[in-house]
This record gives C-alpha cells, structure tokens and sequence, in this order.
C-alpha cells in the first residue's frame, strides 16, 4: 500500500493527477452470490449469521442488501440439530452451548428450493487475551494487543469497533425556543456539548503465532490513531475481538483482507477469488461466499484519556473556519436570527448590574452542535 | 585540354596525401550566398582554388556557419544533395564535378608494377591510417597452410577521427566480389583465394579506401579510414536491407544504441530495455516495469545476456529504468523466433546485450548529465594490445521525493541506486584475445523509515576466444552470476526482521564454430551451470527482536548441455539450418522432500511425510532434447520466406503473483513438484525489400506451445513458503500471433511501423490441484494485449540537429475486476470477476524529443549533445492498473497512472 501511496504523490509532485476514478462497463452479469457470514459461539453466548446477496458494484451506498428466506440449523456429526432462530432481516441467531469435540455441518434451506451445505466445521477454544495497552510514539498512539497461541488456536484474527467522546469547537448551552419566542438553557437531552460517536472498523488483523517464539504475540499492532486527530480529543474506547481460526479460514480472511486493502499499487497481488467453506448442495461449482467458523470470541474493552496522552490538540477539519460571530443578536432580533436552527445562541451579553441578558453572541450551528456527528446518548458501556 | 589536366592530377597525385591531413581550418558566416560568391570569399581568405561549371552550380546557395572547421567538413555540408562532387588535389584546388567524384588519382592497379618490394616489410596486424593505400601488405606466412588454396583475412576497421571500432563499414574484394560488413565491433573476417588482391573498405556515406594486399595465409588487416559523417553517435550503418532478406534467423530484431539514443526517453534517460519495446512481438504489461514479453511468454522467460553473463533484474528504482548504462553498450539483439542453437535455459526469448570494449586510438570518455541520474565512463587502450571500458551511473532522485517533504509520509522515502561496469579486453596475439567483463548493480529504497529494499546483481565473466585455424574458432568462458535482494523491517524493536533471497549460477561454456567449406557453418559446444539458490531467509533484526529466525532449505542443482547446429547453405537461394540441444538438469541435497498421496491434489492434507537426501545426492533428475530448425528461401532479389520451429525447455522459474515483475519477486530451482518449462515455437516469415532497398518490410506468424507454467491459488503466499508446491498451479499456456514490421533505415527520414497482433492464454492442467481457475478453461494470461502498434520516426532537420516521434498503441492489458460487492465483518467488500475477464483502457501515448549535437570539430575538448523532449504529449492518462478501494465504508474504483502528464526532459551529453 505504502508503494501505492508513492506512486500517487509522485505523480502529484511531478505531473499530477494520475488517480482517476474508474467507472468501468460491467457486463450485466447479474451475479447475486449467496454471502455467508458467521462465528458461531460454542458456549452458548447469543451469536449471529448473516445472509445475504452480492450486488452490483455501481450501486450506490443506500442501496440494502437482498437476503434470501431461509431455514438455518447446525447438525453434529454425532447426529444432533441446533435450529438458529430467524430475528429477520437475514439475520438469524445461534444460542448453544455445544460440545466443542464434535464436528458440525451448517446447512442452510433456501425459500427459492437452494441448499446450502457447508464443510465439516471443527470449533476452536479462542485463548484469553493477555493484554491491551497503548503506546504514544511520534505518529500518534498505537493501540496493541497480546495473546499466546495454543496447540489449538495457532492463527489469529482481530476485529475491533471504536468509540470516542468529542466536543463541538463551540460549547452552547442556549437554544432558541420559538414558543416562547426567547433564548432558553438547554435541558439535559437537549445538551450539544459532549456527544459519542463510533463505527466497526473494516480492518482486519490477522497473525500467526507460530512465527513467534512459545507462540508468544507481543504487542501486535491493531490500530494507529494519527497525532491529533478527533478520536483521543476527549476519551477513547476500543472494544477488540479475538478471534482462533483454523489454517483454511485464515486464507479466507487474507484473502478478504488482500482483496480490501492491497489492491491497485504496482506490486500488488492479483485479486483472488473468493469462496469460503459453503456449497450450494444442487450445483457445487455455483459460487458461494463465507467461512462459518464455531468457536469463542474473545473480547477486550480498552479506554485511553486525553490526559493519558497530551499534548492532544484536536484538529478536526469539520470545524475549521469556526468563530464566535462578534455581533450581539439583541433580544428583539432573537426571532431573526436563531429562528432557522442554523445559528445558534452562545454567549449572554448581561450589562454591569443587570440580571438578564440583553442578547447573544451566536456561532453557527455545525460548530456548536455536536449531535450533528454523534449521539448526545452516553452507551451503556462506557465508563468515565 | 585533357593532356594537361592529366598532367596537373599525375603531378599533384602523391602530394595529396599531405594535403588531406593538413587541412585548412575554416572560420566564418556565409548566409543566402550563391556558390560563386562563397568561392571567391573562401579563395580570398585561403590559399584554395575552386574549379567549377558555372552551369552547375548556378542553383547552389550556401547557408552556413563554419567555425575551425575543416573544409571538406564544409564543402560536404555545402554539396550534400546538390548532386555535385568536389575533389581536392595537393596544390589545394577544389575540383567540382556533376554527379561522380572526379578522379584526381590513379586507379590503384596503374602503380601495381611500380610498387616497391620493401613495401613488404610492412607488418601484417599493424594499424595503418589513411594514406597506407598504396603499400602493398604482405598477409600471413605462406608456410601456415600450404594445402589450402585460400585464406582467412581478418581485423578491425575503426575510424580515424575516434579511434572507435567501425560498425557496418563494406569490406569488398572486387574480383570475385566476396564482402562483408563489419559488426559492431568493427571486426571483419573474409576468406579470398591467395594471391594479391585490392580490398577496398567503404563505411557507407564515406569515402571509399583501399589496401593492397599480398595473402599468404590467415592474417590480419587493421585498417583506420575517415568517417566523415557529421554525428557523435556510433555509425549506425546497418548491413540491414540486405540481411533482412539474407539472414538465415528469424524473428530477429536488433537496435543499436545510436537508435534507442534517438527514441524519446521517460525523464531523458536512455533506456535499452525501452528500445526493446518498439519491436514488434514485445509487449509490456506497464511503464513502471521493465520486465517485458515476448510473444505471449512471462517476462521470466527471456534471457537477458550481458555479454555472456545472465541479469537477473534489469532494472532500476522498480521498474523505471533499465540497469544497463547506455554508454557501457554497443547495442542489443533480441531472438524471439528461432532461437541460435548456442543459447538455451528461458523459454521465450534471449535478448544479447552486447558490452562495449572502448576505443583503441587514445583514452576518451563520454557522460551525461540528466534529470534524475547521471552518467561517466572512460575508454580506452592499455599498453598496445589492451583496451579498457569502466563506467558508472547513479541517481539524484531522492530530491524528487523531496519535493515531497511537506507530506509526512514520505519524509523518510529514499531512492538510491547505481551500476558500474568495467570491460577489458587483450590481444595476446592473432590468434588469442582474451574478455573480461563485470557488472554490478545495486538498488536501495524505502518509503518510510521503518522498511527498506534493496537488490543487487553483480556479474562477472572472463572468456577466451581462440583461432585454432582458419576454419575453427573457439571460445571459453567461466563465469558467475549473481542476484540478491532484502527486505529490512524496523516498525517495532520486538518485530524487527531482516528478509533475503540470494541466488547463485557459475557457468561455464566452450562454443566452437567450424566452418567445413564455404556452405557449413557449424555450431557446438557444452555449457554448464550451477545453481545455489537461497529461496529466503528471515533473521531478526537487532537485540530486542523475538522473530524467530527461519531459512529455507538452500537449493542446489546443475544443468548441463550439449549443442550443435549446422547452417548449411543448400543452394544461391535456400539456405538451411538445424541442430539441436540436449539438456540435463540435476536437483541436489541435501534437501527434505515432502511426499503426497499419489494422484491427489497437492495440498497439505495430502502430505503423507518426507524425505530427506543427502548431500549432493541427486533429489530430481529431468533431462530433454531442444529442437532448432529454420530454412530461408530467397524468392527473389527483393523477397524471401523463413520458416522456423524450435523447442526450449527452462529450469528456473520466477515466483510472482503481482502482474509486473517486483523487486521482491524470487526465483525457484525445478524440484520434484515443479517441473521444468517445456514449450515450443513454429513461425513463418516473408521478407520484402521495396522501393529500391530503401524499405524494409517483414511479417511473421508464430504459434506457441507451454506446459508446466506457473499460476498461484487463491491467496497464495510466495514469500518464505516452505510448501510452495502447495500454492502453485500448474498451467498449459498457447499463444500466436502474426506481426507486421515497415522499416525505413536510410535518408534524413528513418524510421519503423510495427504492428503486433497476438494472443496468449492459460489454463490450469488437468493435473489434480486445489483450484482450477475459470473452471478450469482457458483464460488471458496477465499480458495478453491482441492488438499494438508502435510508429518510430526520425527526421533529421539538419546535421546536427534531429527530432524524434514515437506513437505507442496497445490494448489494454487483462485485469481481475471487481463485479460485485456485499458486507463482510462490518464492512463493504468486493467480489472479483473470473480471472483476467476485463481489460484496462487502452494504451496510448505520443512522444516527441529533439536532439542537439554540438560543433563537429575533430579538435575539441569534448563533444557534447543535448537531448530534450516530451513524453506522453497528449498527457493521456493511461491506466497502469485500476483498484477499488473503500472510502469511508463506500466502494469506490480508482484508475492509477504513472505517467499522466505531459513530461518533459532535459539531458546533456558528452564525450571527449
């Protein structure tokens, strides 16, 4: 990727411009790929498996996914059925705690008259994590994680999800309140001032412990956040998931991984297929996308504060150009001015020895209103 | 009138001799003047008399500046395609003449009976200079060979103004009109009867000298003689319209350096490999990379020789230039039909890079100063039968990734590399001449400070050639090859690694030509290599490092082959040429195989133990024969037909799952699971010379034939894979083609029309195996472009001055696309199509450049000449690849090219 990242900057330096968005004529195949997605919890923690099918690539972001109605189970080679349960949405729900000796099958009945069979499944034992930490270098602050591989659980793969708490660049604590025509404090749900904001990231993180002494993973890197930026401006949480994979789900997931992130730099791989462990039962050459693996997943909560870290000076271009407008808004022009939404009400001009404001100084509304970018909701798990 | 004119030419007959090495100088402005007037100035400044037909040069304006110029440099420049000629006698008159140089000499057999008999004093293998064309020459001892009716002449022609070998000059004996060309090297070897003889040697465009020789055996006749054409570039005179029609091969291209020196070149640096690229039947799959193909093969199927050393990477910073110093080159010749039966070892093709020996007259130097790299080597002789070449070549580009310096990525990006290459070559005597070359090339590069590259090739060969007699000539060379890369990664103390590859081949050959009459000439000869090859190791890197340190197991294995071939001229218009060569390749221990279940796929579930050898035990044997036969027919004067087949065989295979070739891509020995390439080749040709020689056109067609290629399984690691064979899919490759050249080689307009239709596909063998690709069928191998066109010209505005156009035409090379997307582990992925079942847009790309020489004056401190131009002039953004890439959790496709822009270039040149 760094050779990509070369090229392209060289290309600006020199000549500029030699990355064009490419919109190629697809052939109107019309492939809709049965996609298949699952880690099956073995004890008995409430996981889930997706279905769904592949779109055209030129549909844009809105566009939901089509999932096909289906009848799913787990069958033990020991002769024994899980159901999983239908929550909708081609979402359905596995909730049991089952031998991890055995081996299993995931067969999937498709409304359309299709089965789906997928290959013996041997669950794995994921090992705890040991350790989560941080590490505050001259890019920023690395997050690592480790772990010690088994005799078992020799391949690894790491996902994780990130939230963070932010300010707007302007506190507020006014609003306008168009039935009582005037400038009003704020309650409690209305507060604009400290919102959380996160997302799954698609980084996928995968190692092999064997290639360390006592298959000992020390500090392996999961995530970069750049000096900076917005996520470490107040508090950092990432929830990492552990998970042990045998030898052919980890191609899968390389593959998964090369295919997202290695594509295009001049010495890049050739994209490779990708298929999983899953037949279709009529027609097994018919490609079929999904690993479905049966194990634990273990998971780490990890918080940094900004005091564990600054200097941190958030530089977040959503809030550049932002200012208190100098002009008071004088009561009467209240209406005027805050009426819209767009332009809110900041700091109260009170006169020497009188109790109310005589009017506002106002910003607009992107740099004061945090709720534009994030939920004002503090998520349960979040700890202060 | 004509008594007295016989008179002044007999008298003024031996002083011209003088005159022409003490010439006058020339210094002034002579602007829209007709040719009276520049007469008369020239008469009143110098001591020249002009003798002309008022008639015939009513038409003749003179525009030019002379400064210290000779005046035959002058008076060529004035007369150049006026249909005049002049001729300048002792007493300094300058006789012009319509048509034909008149005659102010003798011919030469008038002063035959006069000749003095000590004039056979004079030495055999002296170095003679212009005015030796009246000795007599005694070649060779008559008590050598005295059964023998005739003898071999041989020796060097150079030029007298550079001291440098004379490429293409005719030698040509008139009688029985025997001749021949010179080769770049301005060796010439011509067998005559006994006896005395008039050799006149020509370089065309030049004047015509001439020896007067007595043979009495083989010997050699070094001769200097004028070259008179007004450019700094080696002579680039090819013996071409003939030989296209005349040479027994096929599929043939050769390029001299003066030719890729006029190509428009990426930042002005002249590139050989870039030359290769215009001829028909060669594709690129990109211009960062100069791995090429030819005729459908993988670019690891050309061997690519530098003298008789084997480059593993001839390239530079990734791909973007080539490793060989144009300076250090005479020229590349590339084989993509029949392949000589001498060469072997690559299934596709072999591209013979010829190194430069230097000059014989006095040490002299060239250089050039460009953009982004510079260049400097020194020739010359050593004592009287030692001649020497060294130069060198580094870059400077590091400040291009200065530029950069505000974005903080790059900070710590650097692009070094260098090459130096030192020849020498001794004459021990006629008959032993002794070569040693060596190469060394080394890259280093990093984009950020915590992982660098680097690679090097160092070569080195010493051959000995040796005349045994006049019909058998023999050459043996030893020698090593050397190629190495590493990958050093300091991200993190603890994780810090230290990657490398190495692999090894001494060789060692004797090629023997024997020539049994005038009509067989016979190749033979055994070569043999051995190969250590460490397919990769990784140590950690520094105290705190836990990587733990893993080698693969080295490999070792020797080739070894056999060869002959006969060229047998049958008749005046069919000519024949077979052989073959036998191959045996032997992999060695010590060595650990692992053993699978007969029949099956080789995966690792299959793996049913190992087996160990020891060492130099023989773990895999494969041995095979390879076939050249090619016939020329000549249907006419002007038209001939070729025909060709030939099969090769290939033990080292270049592992590679990216579509150009990649620093980081490492070689692999055959072994027991991946066995030698095997493919063949048919062609058929048609050669036509038009209007009256000065156009040469050919087409061929070729079919191909390839078994036991390599393509990689999904996910497929290549580096440190211990079980490679588990990765690897062997593949059946076809590829065909047909090819169209119009090539214009003389005049002020040069130039060549190539077109290349052709085809090349895979398929996975019906071998068991993990994963057939496309199901199985055949599918577009990664440079499978049908359709390319490349248009050369060259115009020369004036002597000095010249421009250059290149038009490049291809279409898009095969890509992977992604057709569809879906959700995966809490984001957007991408599903790909079959393999390669899209193309990128196509490739198209005009280039323009202007070469500038500087004065022509022999005396002078340096020659100098600048290069500058423009690439890419359209500024067209030919995509080198396309990619998806999600940006902010939506898919979006990118097209990435490298040269997007018009680029313009700027290099200074020099030699002295």
């Amino acid at each position: 990727m760094n050779r990509l990242v070369v090229l392209i900057l060289l290309c600006v330096a020199l000549v500029s411009g030699c990355r064009e968005p490419f919109e190629p004529d697809i052939k109107a195949a019309d492939l809709t790929v049965l996609v298949v997605e699952g880690y099956l919890d073995t004890e008995g923690l409430p996981s889930q498996l997706k279905l769904s099918y592949t779109r055209n690539i030129q549909l844009d972001d809105s566009s939901l996914p089509s999932y096909p109605s289906a009848e799913v189970y787990l069958e033990s080679a020991s002769g024994m059925d899980y159901p999983l349960t239908d929550l909708g949405g081609g979402v359905y729900e596995f909730a049991y705690d089952i031998p991890e000796n055995d081996n299993y099958t995931l067969r999937i009945m498709s409304s359309d008259g299709k089965s789906y069979t997928s290959e013996l499944i041997k669950p794995i034992l994921t090992p705890e994590i040991i350790d989560v930490g941080f590490e505050k270098n001259e890019n920023g602050v690395e997050v690592y994680l480790t772990t010690k591989g088994d005799q078992n659980a020799d391949d690894f793969l790491w996902t994780y999800e990130e939230t963070y708490a932010f300010r707007p660049k302007i506190s507020s604590s006014y609003r306008y309140d168009s039935e009582q025509e005037d400038v009003v404090i704020r309650s409690f749900d209305e507060r604009t001032t400290l919102c959380y904001r996160g997302e799954v990231s698609a980084d996928l993180i995968l190692e092999t412990s064997s290639r360390f002494e006592d298959q000992f993973v020390f500090r392996q890197s999961i995530t970069q956040i750049p000096q900076n930026d917005e996520r470490l401006s107040v508090r950092y949480s990432i929830l990492i998931s552990q998970k042990a994979l045998d030898k052919k789900a980890s191609e899968f997931w390389e593959i998964l991984r090369k295919n997202t992130n290695d594509l295009g730099s001049i010495f890049s791989p050739l994209p490779s297929n990708i298929r999983g462990n899953i037949k279709n039962d009529q027609d097994p050459t018919l490609p079929v996308v999904g690993y479905v693996s049966l194990g634990t997943v273990k998971q780490e909560r990890y918080f940094i504060d900004v005091g564990e870290v600054i200097p941190w000076r958030a530089d977040v271009p959503e809030y550049y150009e932002c200012f208190i407008e100098p002009d008071t808004v004088l009561m009467e022009k209240y209406g005027q001015s805050f009426a819209s939404g767009s332009f809110v009400p900041v700091v109260p001009i009170i006169p020497e020895g009188a109790f109310n404001p005589i009017g506002f100084q106002g910003a607009a509304r992107r740099c004061t209103d945090c709720t534009l970018r994030g939920t004002n909701v503090k998520p349960d798990f979040w700890e202060d | 009138m004509k008594r007295i004119l016989l008179l002044i030419l007999l008298v003024s007959f031996f002083a011209e001799i003088n005159a022409q090495t003490n010439t006058t100088k020339l210094t002034g402005l002579y602007l829209g003047m007709s040719f009276e007037r520049f007469a008369e100035k020239l008469e009143s400044e110098s001591d020249y008399k002009f003798y002309f037909k008022k008639a015939d040069v009513e038409n003749l304006q003179v525009n030019l500046q002379a400064r210290d110029t000779d005046i035959r440099m002058v008076l060529d420049q004035v007369f150049a395609e006026s249909g005049l000629s002049y001729s300048i006698d002792a007493s300094k008159r300058v006789w012009v003449s319509k048509g034909k140089r008149m005659l102010i000499d003798f011919p030469q057999d008038y002063f035959l009976v006069q000749e003095k008999q000590d004039d056979n004093l004079a030495r055999a293998g002296d170095s003679l200079s212009a005015f030796d064309k009246n000795k007599r020459f005694v070649i060779g001892k008559s008590a050598d060979n005295p059964q023998s009716k005739t003898a071999i002449l041989s020796g060097v022609v150079t030029s007298i103004e550079s001291g440098k070998p004379m490429n293409g000059a005719i030698v040509l004996e008139k009688v029985n009109y025997s001749q021949i060309a010179t080769d770049q090297n301005g060796n010439y070897k011509l067998t005559l009867p006994k006896g005395r003889h008039t050799i006149w040697v020509q370089n065309i465009g030049g004047f015509q000298e001439q020896r007067q020789i007595d043979l009495k055996g083989d010997g050699v006749l070094n001769m200097s003689i004028e070259e008179t054409i007004l450019s700094l570039d080696e002579v680039v005179v090819s013996s071409g319209a003939m030989s296209n029609l005349n040479k027994l091969d096929m599929g043939v291209q050769s390029i001299t350096i003066a030719e890729v020196k006029r190509l428009p070149a990426v930042m002005g640096e002249v590139d050989v490999l870039k030359g290769v690229l215009i001829m028909p039947g060669v594709n690129t799959v990109g211009e960062a990379t100069s791995g090429f193909n030819v005729r459908g093969g993988a670019a690891d199927q050309n061997l690519i020789l530098y003298g008789n050393s084997t480059i593993f990477n001839p390239t530079h910073a990734f791909g973007f230039f080539s490793a060989f110093n144009s300076d250090m080159v005479n020229g590349v010749e590339l084989y993509k039909g029949s392949i000589p039966v001498n060469y072997g070892g690559r299934l596709s093709s072999v591209l013979q890079v010829d190194p430069k020996f230097g000059r014989k007259d006095k040490i002299g130097g060239s250089g050039g100063i460009g953009i982004l790299t510079s260049r400097l080597s020194l020739e010359g002789p050593i004592g009287e039968k030692t001649i020497f070449t060294v130069g060198g070549r580094t870059t400077y580009s590091n400040w291009a990734l200065d530029l950069l310096d505000d974005d903080a990525d790059l900070n710590d990006s650097k692009i070094t590399f260098y090459d130096i290459n030192a020849n020498i070559q001794h004459n021990f005597n006629e008959k032993n001449v002794i070569e040693l070359t060596a190469y060394l090339s080394q890259d280093d590069f990093r984009f950020d400070a915590d992982t660098t590259y680097s690679y090097q090739n160092i070569n080195l060969a010493l051959g000995w050639k040796h005349f045994f007699n006049d019909q058998l000539e023999g050459r043996f060379t030893v020698g090593s090859d050397n190629y190495q890369f590493g990958i050093r990664g300091e991200d993190n103390p603890l994780n810090s690694f230290d990657f490398g590859f190495d692999v090894q081949q001494l060789f060692l050959r004797a090629d023997f030509e024997y020539r049994k009459n005038e009509n067989h000439i016979m190749k033979f000869g055994v070569h043999g290599i051995q190969y250590t090859l460490n397919p990769g190791s990784n140590k950690p890197y520094g105290s705190e490092s836990i990587v733990i340190e893993k080698n693969l197991d080295e490999e070792n294995a020797r080739e070894v082959s056999v060869y002959f071939g006969d060229e047998f001229t049958v008749s005046e218009k069919l000519s024949v040429s077979y052989g073959g060569r036998y191959m045996l390749y032997q992999l060695l221990g010590p060595m650990t195989v692992n053993q699978y279940v007969d029949g099956e796929p080789i995966t690792e579930s299959n793996l049913t133990g190992e087996q160990t050898f020891g060492s130099g035990e023989s773990v895999q044997t494969y041995h095979g024969p390879e076939f050249r036969a090619s016939a020329r027919y000549t249907l006419t004067n002007k038209s001939s037909i070729k025909a060709g087949f030939n099969t090769m065989r290939q033990n080292i295979h270049l592992l590679s799952n990216t579509s150009s070739i990649s620093p980081t891509d490492s070689w692999k020995l055959s072994d027991t699971y991946i066995k030698p390439q095997t493919g063949g080749q048919a062609s058929l040709g048609y050669y036509r010379n038009l209007a009256k020689n000065r156009l040469e056109f050919s087409t061929e067609v070729y079919y191909r034939y390839m078994s036991n290629l390599l393509d990689y399984r999904s996910g497929a690691n290549i580096i440190l894979n211990e079980n490679i064979e588990q990765d690897v899919l062997n593949s059946d490759g076809k590829a065909y083609g047909l090819e169209l050249l119009l090539k214009k080689s003389t005049g002020t307009l040069k130039g060549s029309l190539a077109y290349t239709y052709s085809r090349s596909l895979m398929k996975t063998s019906d071998e068991p195996s993990i994963e057939k690709i496309n199901g199985g069928d055949f599918y577009s191998s990664n440079f499978d472009q049908p359709h390319h066109l490349v248009l050369v010209a060259n115009y020369e505005l004036s002597k000095r001055v010249n421009t250059s156009f290149n038009l490049n035409y291809g279409t898009g090379r095969p890509i992977t696309l992604p057709i569809s997307k879906f959700d995966y582990a809490g984001s957007e992925r991408v599903y790909f199509s079959e393999r390669n079942a899209y193309r990128i847009p196509d490739y198209f790309r005009i280039d323009f450049s202007v070469n500038v020489e500087g004065s022509h004056k022999i005396k002078k401190l340096a020659h100098s000449s600048w290069s500058f131009g423009i690439y890419n002039v359209l500024g067209r953004s030919n995509p080198y690849s396309v990619y998806y890439t999600p940006v902010e959790g939506q898919l979006k496709g990118y097209q990435l090219s490298i040269f997007a822009r018009p680029i313009p270039f700027i290099t200074y040149n020099f030699s002295f």
